[in-house]
């Protein structure tokens, strides 16, 4: 499916050679910002500084016109005012340049007639020019794995997440988020005004590209409806899909005479096409990166079917009452545990009645000590009653108890439960007062491939939303 | 009230439903008390008048409806009350008559409609009708074409769902029925790409059919 996409797009991902007009040797401007990230960055290619005073920026010369530019350019980044864009397009065009991204701002987005008439007359020289525009207005383009940073330098590792946006702000966000929480990107993209690729151009590329495994997206209207419905339908089948629809306004067109036009708002009608494509619709940033984190963790849902050790120690009571009305408001399914495991779990426990249901409070095992714990819990989890398995873990009520060793040994225990379990292992680390341990155990569990998340309603919603898309693709 | 060439009569729109093989409860224009009268008595009584105006939109805020008529003098009084009403209401209304048309025995009732999305075109849309539309927008909405699968869970997706499966005695709604209805109205306005605006409110749905009530169409 879009295959022809890579092909197109390869000067984009992975160009050999790109030049950054705009840098200057001697004050500060978004040029030179941008080639001293490429070079931190450890960009293995070629890079040629372009700005009209020349000079020197580190050890590279600045060329004064593009056209100097002794080899060939695949991708060419623009931080210029927009009254030079028109030239330089031309200077592109004669350099046979593939694409080129317009950091520079100040067109169509500002509403104005002068805006939109200079769009249309980029757009028509990279017709003639057989050239691709990203942009204008938008940081472009993320690849970690060609050490292409985002704007500020921003660089993560290399991994199977796609993502596009319409919004630098939100794009930059998803990067640093993305670094923080182990979700790492194969590629992403903030198109901004969009004036030639647009979404529907990347999500095309994403769908073929073959280290990108999910694929998430902010965006907050488009140009062309049908092309984008289309293009999700298609790309939906390849790959989980996640959309953020940002901006929602009122109810329809004020000149409605229907009941069905006046109740017609842009966000209903978003979120049927999105169904009706096979994405799955978030409504925040958290929501968004949630989904990208469980499924790249895990790939696919085997069920919503959970089981719930809502406490390690003490005070697990009412965390697991809370805990099971969390998954079961965000659409769990929250089944009792088999007669088998309740009778094997009081033995070893020493307790009776409903707390060794489900949700699961295993708190009495911190008086009988770690291998007690780890027993139950593997219990808990073997039981085939449930498709998934999520564990809250307080890590200020569990540090006095068990110490900075025991912790350790119990998110090890995790980790290995983990990879002998045929069904997913999912923490809970709630924020508390001892946040430096937290955030190191949250690493070590992200890096190990368990999701992570803060609390168990995000938990829930990123684990229905994970079968929701298994499911779709089942009936499809 | 509107001035708009635009909007058909429920007896256009209903006619142009039913060529498209989506179930209407047929309307007939009557332009005199006297064929008003007549009307009731071939259809069989209890019926319905309804203003008939390209002018009046909402026919039931200016008095321009009456339910359950169950004899001739009783659709007489109804002819004339609604003229007078609607004529103090919108002096300037042009009207036609009234539309006659049998009493449908009570159903679950939903709305199907559609409008245009400057974005994504034709897009449909289905709810439960009276106040679970109007007040809570329960409904759900699917571009223009919707396929069977779009349908099923268009229908399924809606908070008041369960209405449609019966309650409290009431009895089951057919959902195929209802899912059958959708589909054939985003057909008719996939022919129809002139069509702005489309309501189909109410719509009675039976355990074995589904019914339009009331419809209205708006040309663009």
């Amino acid at each position: 499916m879009f295959e022809e996409k890579l092909k197109e797009f390869e000067p984009i991902f992975y160009p050999k050679s790109i030049a950054i007009v705009g840098v200057s040797a001697t004050s500060i401007k978004a040029g030179s910002v941008w080639v001293r990230d490429f070079r931190s960055a450890g960009f293995p290619g070629v890079i040629y500084p372009v700005g009209s005073s020349g000079g020197r920026i580190g050890d590279l010369e600045i060329l004064s016109n593009l056209r100097l530019i002794p080899g060939e350019v695949d991708y060419v980044i623009v931080a210029v005012p927009r009254q030079s864009v028109l030239g330089l397009l031309d200077d592109c065009a004669a350099k046979n340049v593939k694409a080129v991204h317009f950091f520079t701002a100040g067109f169509s987005e500002m509403d104005t007639q002068q805006g939109r008439k200079l769009e249309e007359q980029m757009l028509e020289k990279a017709r003639q020019g057989n050239m691709r525009i990203i942009g204008p207005n938008c940081i472009g383009v993320y690849s970690p794995e060609r050490k292409i940073p985002f704007l500020m330098g921003i660089l993560g590792q290399s991994g199977s997440v796609g993502f596009v946006s319409q919004s630098g702000g939100i794009a930059t966000k998803l990067a640093t988020i993305g670094i923080a929480r182990h979700i790492n990107y194969s590629k992403g993209v903030s198109f901004g005004n969009g004036i030639d690729l647009d979404a529907s151009d990347f999500l095309q590329y994403l769908a073929a590209d073959p280290k990108t495994k999910v694929i998430g997206a902010y965006l907050e209207g488009t140009r062309d409806g049908t092309r984008l419905f289309d293009t999700m339908r298609e790309v939906a089948k390849a790959k989980p899909l996640v959309v953020w629809k940002g901006g929602r306004t009122e109810a329809g067109a004020q000149a409605a005479l229907s009941h069905t036009g006046s109740l017609a708002s842009s966000a209903a009608i978003w979120s049927g096409m999105l169904k009706q494509a096979g994405a799955i619709e978030v409504h925040s940033l958290e929501e968004l990166t949630d989904a990208l984190l469980i499924f790249q963790q895990l790939g696919r849902g085997q069920g919503i079917r959970a089981v719930i050790i809502g406490g390690l120690a003490d005070g697990g009571g009412g965390n697991s009452v809370a805990a099971g009305d969390a998954c079961m408001e965000n659409g769990l399914k929250v089944p009792p545990l088999s007669y088998k495991t309740k009778h094997k779990l009081s033995e070893l426990l020493g307790e009776v009645g409903n707390i060794l249901c489900n949700p699961v409070d295993v708190s009495q095992a911190q008086f009988r000590g770690l291998a007690t714990l780890f027993q139950a819990i593997d219990l808990v989890a073997r039981d085939a009653i449930s498709d998934v398995v999520l564990i809250q873990e307080d890590i200020d009520i569990l540090l006095p108890i068990y110490s900075e060793k025991g912790l350790e040994e119990i998110n090890e225990f995790f980790i290995d439960l983990a990879s002998r379990q045929n069904k997913p292992i999912i923490v809970v680390l709630p924020p508390g007062s001892v946040e430096a341990e937290r955030l190191q155990i949250e690493q070590r569990l992200l890096a190990a491939s368990i999701p992570v998340f803060s609390s168990m309603e995000r938990a829930a919603k990123a684990i229905y939303r994970l079968n929701q898309y298994s499911c779709w693709r089942e009936a499809e | 009230m509107v001035k708009s060439q635009n909007l058909l009569t429920e007896v256009e729109s209903k006619e142009l439903l039913k060529k498209a093989g989506i179930p209407v409860v047929e309307a007939k224009l009557a332009r005199s008390k006297k064929e008003a009268i007549s009307l009731g008595r071939e259809m069989g009584f209890p019926v319905v008048l309804k203003i008939s105006s390209p002018d009046v939109v909402h026919k039931s805020d200016s008095g321009g409806v009456k339910l359950g008529l169950a004899n001739a003098a009783q659709v007489g009084r109804a002819y004339s009350q609604i003229i007078s009403s609607v004529k103090q209401a919108y002096p300037e209304a042009r009207i036609d008559g009234v539309s006659v048309q049998t009493m449908a025995a009570p159903g679950v009732e939903v709305i199907v409609g559609m409008s245009k999305d400057a974005q994504f075109g034709p897009v449909l849309m289905f709810g439960l009708g009276g106040i679970l539309v109007e007040v809570l927008k329960d409904v759900s909405f699917r571009i223009v074409p919707v396929t069977e699968r779009d349908a099923r869970e268009m229908i399924r997706e809606i908070k008041g769902y369960p209405v449609l499966q019966g309650y409290r005695g009431q009895k089951p709604a057919s959902v195929p029925a209802l899912e059958q209805l959708i589909i054939k109205v985003s057909q008719f306005v996939e022919k129809n790409p002139q069509i702005r605006e489309l309501d189909l409110n109410p719509i009675f749905a039976y355990p074995d059919k589904a019914v339009a009530v009331d419809a209205r169409i708006i040309l663009e």
